[in-house]
Formats: structure tokens, C-alpha cells, sequence
């Protein structure tokens, strides 16, 4: 940590921490009502709903905090300048967080907009909308006062805006559902496959800017081709949402021909970390955070890439559309492309924020804790593919009535609950390891002199 | 690769999606009221919509393919079920499903919100949206049942059935009288072996029965009236 302001990164990364803690807890409970009768007294005060609006609201909102600590972090080394408003980042911490709460608890009562993950209710839409207005305020006039400008901060940036645009498409009541869903995707999906990955490309880019030591104009030149890449599948390959909706024809058209080439700018990532990988000018140290940067990249290319193509073609999502094998899709790709690019980030920034000498932390549990968490969600998604294959050819192809089709997948999900067992274990010792890290025991200092070249932000990226 | 080819593939990339994305946008907009039948979209269904969403019912069901997929897609579940089996479901899913392994919340609607939610329901299953889902496309169903009745009319069994006057006892359809079990339970009770051996000697299988014999057909006759009726067995229905 170079910037005194860089500190306000801390509590986002432990809030979003705590928050991810009880969207894993809530996932399992969710996956158990599938193979679990719930008594009727149960579902009516707490029904699978409200519980999955929890689980999923509480991704997005630790995703966002992570994000946005990240950025805090990122955008003092990037300017080489202090952050414009410190004590207002924090202001924007507590009142997302309160919006977040009042909103769960809300859930709890009934009080939604009803709309799968975009359930927060209006009013306190509003609140976000400060708060992502104050984050950008703060960001942007940092930005402008050092005069400064870098592809990774333009990239971060530009997400950051973007993403806040797309939220008010999903604002407003619409009156016809098919509409309703046309912009419903201009927040799920442009977020996911537009700003996200705007946000993601600058956060990897910084990362390997600072642990691999190779020079910034390499980085940042390939930074650009990936997300020119991205952004041209991405945003036309919105259409692989429209094909059953109510839309015109085109759109099968236009959808699968995108999405088809939408692994290729995750293959490319891949390649690129590779190659910055193999060209480091130092130690891989802490290993712990280089398991981390490549195990996202891999399981993003898994879980976006692979399992996404393997459902877009419009003659196969006809019958998958709708089932378990999204559920499978969701689950791995997001946790490959975008909370291990958080817990990178945690991983590369706590430890300076801690004041750790160097950036060196203990490291032991948290190796654990990584496979435990990640073979944890594989079994999971596959399972979930598994169940989700099942029912396209139960329910979708044969015709069976819904509940018929379930009696075999209740088995599966059986299955994914139990690696839900090994994720939760996993998670809750990561989230204990990133919030007790503490310097290596012995040997550390030799190590951090070795590794001096690569972890000073001064010898990086010049 | 230079810095600027890099930046022409970013702004080359991103530039051309966006334009193609918007302009479709655009059409889109132009065909969605033929689409959905917009002009059926009253104020009736818009308040079912809300209530749609005022108790949260997408995140255990999907409609259109969108949402949690715990419970059945609701996108023709007005021509699956119909108006009166929707009514019952929403009044009172703790009876509705007291035998179902998955329980639905009863969330106490009034009956205003139950007619609009049938409304709702009723216009949703009007859009046209390429005859998704397909467990649901009338299309595939009216095929498979032509299917089913060309080669009923035309298959050996079935002729067996009509010359050995099943139906004089037995019902299939609308046809047929009601002394005998209807033909079609018979078939998701009993497996074809069964059935053909019962042909052969009811007596044995089920004593004191009214069920004449049929020794005087071979026994592979017996066994192809039996793939007959277990073929005619109604599949599932809904629990």
C-alpha cells in the first residue's frame, strides 16, 4: 500500500466477504427443498422465493462492494494520486450496506418488486442509484484531478458507468411482460457480459501488472483486443436471450452466431495470463495468489465459455431453456469469472492493507480452503448439469409433466447439496483466512527480498 | 500488434455490435405488439402482472423460460391447465398439492387477484414466441395424437380388439360401455405380459371374475393386444 487513502478498500473487501458467507449458506438451503419435502406451514412463511432472492441479491450486492473496493485500491496506484473523497467512500459503504440489509430483511416480509434478481424494491433502487452516483463521483474526479489516464483506469471506468446505466432499464413497472424481459437482460446480461467483464479486464490487468512485473504496454495493448472482443460478442450475443420471449425470428439468428464466438475473447484471456505468466520477472509469490489469478482464469474459461456455449445454439436451447443445465451454467461461471477475480483481489490487496511487509501472508489454510471451495462448485455444477440434461430430455423432449420430470432429478440435486457441503466449508475458511491473515511464520523475510522487485508498486508497470 | 491496430479492434469490436444491437432494438419494438397480441394487453391482465410480482411468484417459477426453476413454467399454463384448475391452485395450493413432495405457499390471495391472474395468464399463453416450451406446443401434441390414431386404425392389434368385441364391456374413449374397467387405466396398471396372460385364463389371475376367455387366440395375439392397451395408457397426468 503506497496511498494512504487506499485503506477505505478494507472494509468493502470484509463486508463483501461477510455477505458472501450468507449467500452459500442460503444457496444450500436451497438446493436441500429439492430433494427435501418442506412441511406447508414452512413454505408459507418462508418459501423458496424469498430464500432464492436472498441468495442471489446477496451475490450481486457483494460482487458490487467487492468491485467497487477494488476499485478504491486500484485507483490510487493507477492516478499515483490519494482518493478525491475518502470519508464519503465510506458514507457510500454504509448506505449501500443499510440499502442491502433493509432489502433482505424486506425480502423476509414480503416487500419486492418481483422480479427475479432484480427484486429490490423501487424505492430503494433509489438508494443504489446514490450510492453508485457517489462511488462514480468519487472515482471520476480522482481520476480528473491527477491527470493521469491508463487503458486499465479508462476500462474500469467505462464499466463502472456503463453498469450504472444499465441498472435503470430495470427500474421502471413494464406493462407487457415480453418487453419486460427484453430490457430485464440489458441489466442481467450487459452486466454480466459488458460492464462486468470492463470491470474484471481492469482488475486482471492491474493484477498482472503487479505480479508478473511485465511491462504495462503489453498488458494494456491486449486489454484492448479482449475487450473488443468481448464487447462484440457480448453485446449483440444479448439476442441468445431472445429466442423464446416473443421476439422476431432474427434474433435466433443473431444470438447463436454471437454466442458462438463468445469463448474465443475468454480463450484469449487465457492465452494472454499464460504468456504474462510464463514472461514473470520474479518468483511466483504468494503462491496462494497466483492459484487464485489462474484458477479464475481457467474455471472462467469452464463455466462462461464452455458451458455456455454447450446451451446457446437456438436448436439445443429450445429444449434447455429454462432447466437445471442454466442453473449448472450460472453457478460455474460466475464463480469463475467473477468471485475469484474478487478473492484475487482480496488476496493481492489485504495483505498490503494489512500492513503486511511486502504483501507475504501465512498461507496454509487458505490452499485448502481454495480446492476445497472450487472442487466444491464443480461437483455442484456438474450435478446441476447432470439434473438439468435430465429434465431437457424428461420434461422438454418426452413430454413429461413437470413434477413427474423432477422425481429423478431430486437425486442430483441431492448430490449438489452435498458438494454445497464442501463449498460452504471452503468458504467459510477462506472468508477466516483473508480476515486473520497474519505474516508467514519464519523464512518471510528472505522470500519478501526476493520477490522485492516484483511486489513494489514503484518497479511495475513503468 | 501495435497499440493502435489493438485500439481499432476495441472500438472496431465494440462499435459495430452496438450499432446492430440498437437497430434491431429498434424493429424489435415495431413487431412486439403483433408478437404478444398487445391489443389483448387490458388492464385486467396488467393488474394480474402485478400481483405476479407482488408476491414474488417468478423465484420459484419460470415464465417464458425466466426465473426460479423450482416450480413449472407458467408461460401455457392457461392452456395445460385452464382457468378452473388455475383458480384452485392459487386459492388453496395446501389441498391443490397435499400429496405433491413440493409444496406451493398459500399467499391468501382475494379473488379479484385470482380472475387477474388468470387474465394474466391467459394473454402470456398468446404470445408468440416460436412454440417454446415444447412439452407445451399444441403442434406437437395434435401430431402425436394423429400418430397415435393412424397406426391404431391401422395396426393388427387393433383390429384384434374390434373383432374380439372388447368394447362391448370395456370403454376406450368415448366408445365403448362401462361394465369392464376403462382400457386406458387398465393400461397403466397392468404390463402387456400380464394382460396377454390374463387373456388366456382370467380365472387363474383373477378369480371370480365376469372376464370371458380368449383361449382361442394364440398366445402372441394375447401378447399384442396387451402392447395395445398399455400403449393407450393416458401418460402421467399431473400430480
Amino acid at each position: 500500500m503506497t496511498y494512504r487513502t487506499q485503506r477505505v478498500a478494507y472494509p468493502y473487501m470484509v463486508v463483501a466477504l461477510l455477505l458472501f458467507g450468507l449467500q452459500v449458506v442460503l444457496g444450500l438451503w436451497l438446493a436441500t427443498q429439492y430433494f427435501v419435502t418442506v412441511p406447508q406451514g414452512l413454505v408459507d412463511i418462508f418459501p423458496f422465493s424469498t430464500a432464492r432472492a436472498m441468495h442471489t441479491n446477496l451475490l450481486v450486492l457483494w460482487l458490487l462492494l467487492g468491485f467497487m473496493g477494488a476499485t478504491y485500491y486500484l485507483v490510487p496506484e493507477e492516478t499515483e494520486s490519494e482518493l478525491a473523497f475518502p470519508r464519503l467512500a465510506i458514507v457510500q459503504l454504509v448506505l449501500l450496506t443499510a440499502t442491502g440489509v433493509a432489502a433482505l430483511v424486506g425480502f423476509l416480509f414480503g416487500w419486492t418488486q418481483g422480479r427475479p434478481l432484480l427484486e429490490i424494491p423501487r424505492p430503494l433502487d433509489l438508494l443504489v442509484v446514490v450510492g453508485a452516483l457517489l462511488f462514480l463521483f468519487n472515482t471520476a474526479v480522482t481520476m480528473i484531478r491527477a491527470k493521469r489516464w491508463t487503458a486499465v483506469q479508462a476500462s474500469l471506468l467505462g464499466g463502472l458507468v456503463f453498469l450504472a446505466v444499465l441498472y435503470l432499464f430495470g427500474i421502471p413497472f413494464y406493462r407487457n411482460l415480453a418487453v419486460d424481459w427484453y430490457y430485464w437482460w440489458w441489466v442481467i446480461h450487459l452486466w454480466v457480459e459488458g460492464a462486468f467483464e470492463l470491470v474484471a479486464a481492469a482488475m486482471t490487468a492491474f493484477m498482472l501488472i503487479k505480479l508478473t512485473g511485465v511491462q504495462r504496454a503489453v498488458v494494456e495493448k491486449w486489454l484492448y483486443v479482449e475487450l473488443g472482443l468481448f464487447l462484440f460478442t457480448g453485446i449483440a450475443g444479448t439476442g441468445h436471450h431472445y429466442y423464446w420471449l416473443g421476439a422476431p425470428s432474427y434474433w435466433l439468428w443473431v444470438g447463436g452466431i454471437f454466442s458462438a464466438l463468445e469463448p474465443f475473447p475468454i480463450l484469449l484471456m487465457v492465452v494472454d495470463t499464460w504468456r504474462d505468466v510464463r514472461q514473470r520477472k520474479g518468483p511466483m509469490e504468494p503462491r496462494l495468489t497466483w492459484v487464485y489469478l489462474v484458477g479464475g482464469v481457467v474455471i472462467h474459461f469452464i463455466g462462461a465459455g464452455l458451458f455456455g456455449m454447450a446451451h446457446t445454439l437456438p436448436q439445443i436451447n429450445y429444449y434447455t431453456h429454462g432447466s437445471q443445465v442454466t442453473v449448472s451454467h450460472g453457478h460455474l461461471a460466475f464463480y469463475g469469472a467473477y468471485v475469484l477475480l474478487n478473492l484475487t483481489f482480496f488476496y493481492l490487496a489485504m495483505p498490503h492493507l494489512k500492513g503486511l511487509p511486502l504483501g507475504r501472508y501465512d498461507e496454509r489454510s487458505g490452499h485448502f480452503a481454495f480446492w476445497c471451495t472450487a472442487l466444491g462448485v464443480m461437483g455442484m455444477s456438474l450435478a446441476f448439469a447432470v439434473a438439468g440434461v435430465l429434465q431437457s430430455y424428461l420434461e422438454r423432449y418426452l413430454a413429461q409433466p413437470y413434477m413427474v420430470a423432477q422425481v429423478p432429478i431430486r437425486f442430483w440435486m441431492a448430490i449438489a447439496a452435498a458438494h454445497g457441503v464442501m463449498v460452504l466449508v471452503g468458504v467459510v475458511m477462506t472468508i477466516r483466512h483473508l480476515l486473520t491473515l497474519r505474516a508467514p511464520a519464519g523464512g518471510g523475510e528472505a522470500a519478501a527480498v526476493a520477490g522485492a522487485a516484483v511486489t513494489l508498486p514503484s518497479a511495475a508497470g513503468k | 500488434m501495435t497499440e493502435r491496430t489493438a485500439k481499432g479492434v476495441f472500438w472496431g469490436g465494440t462499435l459495430s455490435s452496438l450499432a446492430l444491437f440498437l437497430a434491431l432494438t429498434v424493429d424489435t419494438h415495431g413487431q412486439f405488439a403483433a408478437l404478444t397480441r398487445a391489443d389483448k394487453l387490458d388492464d385486467t391482465v396488467v393488474a394480474g402482472k402485478r400481483v405476479f410480482e407482488r408476491y414474488n411468484c417468478n423465484d420459484c417459477h419460470t415464465i417464458l423460460g425466466f426465473g426460479g426453476y423450482y416450480a413449472p413454467d407458467l408461460t401455457r399454463a392457461y392452456t395445460r391447465l385452464g382457468a378452473d384448475a388455475i383458480r384452485r391452485r392459487l386459492a388453496q395450493p395446501e389441498v391443490a398439492f397435499r400429496d405433491s413432495y413440493r409444496k406451493m405457499p398459500n399467499q391468501h390471495l382475494s379473488p379479484a387477484e385470482i380472475e387477474s391472474l388468470v387474465a394474466y395468464l391467459e394473454w402470456v399463453a398468446g404470445i408468440d414466441n416460436h412454440d417454446w416450451p415444447p412439452q407445451d406446443s399444441e403442434a406437437r401434441w395434435k401430431r402425436s395424437t394423429e400418430r397415435l390414431l393412424a397406426a391404431a386404425a391401422l395396426s393388427p392389434a387393433a383390429a384384434l380388439v374390434q373383432q374380439e368385441g372388447c368394447l362391448s364391456c370395456h370403454a376406450l374413449g368415448d366408445r365403448g360401455e362401462r361394465q369392464g374397467p376403462r382400457l386406458e387405466r387398465v393400461g397403466a396398471r397392468r404390463s402387456a405380459a400380464w394382460i396377454g396372460e390374463y387373456l388366456g385364463d382370467p380365472q387363474r389371475l383373477a378369480p371370480g371374475s365376469e372376464m370371458p376367455g380368449y383361449q382361442h387366440l394364440s398366445a402372441a395375439q394375447r401378447q399384442m393386444i396387451g402392447e395395445f392397451i398399455v400403449a393407450l395408457a393416458a401418460r402421467g397426468g399431473e400430480r
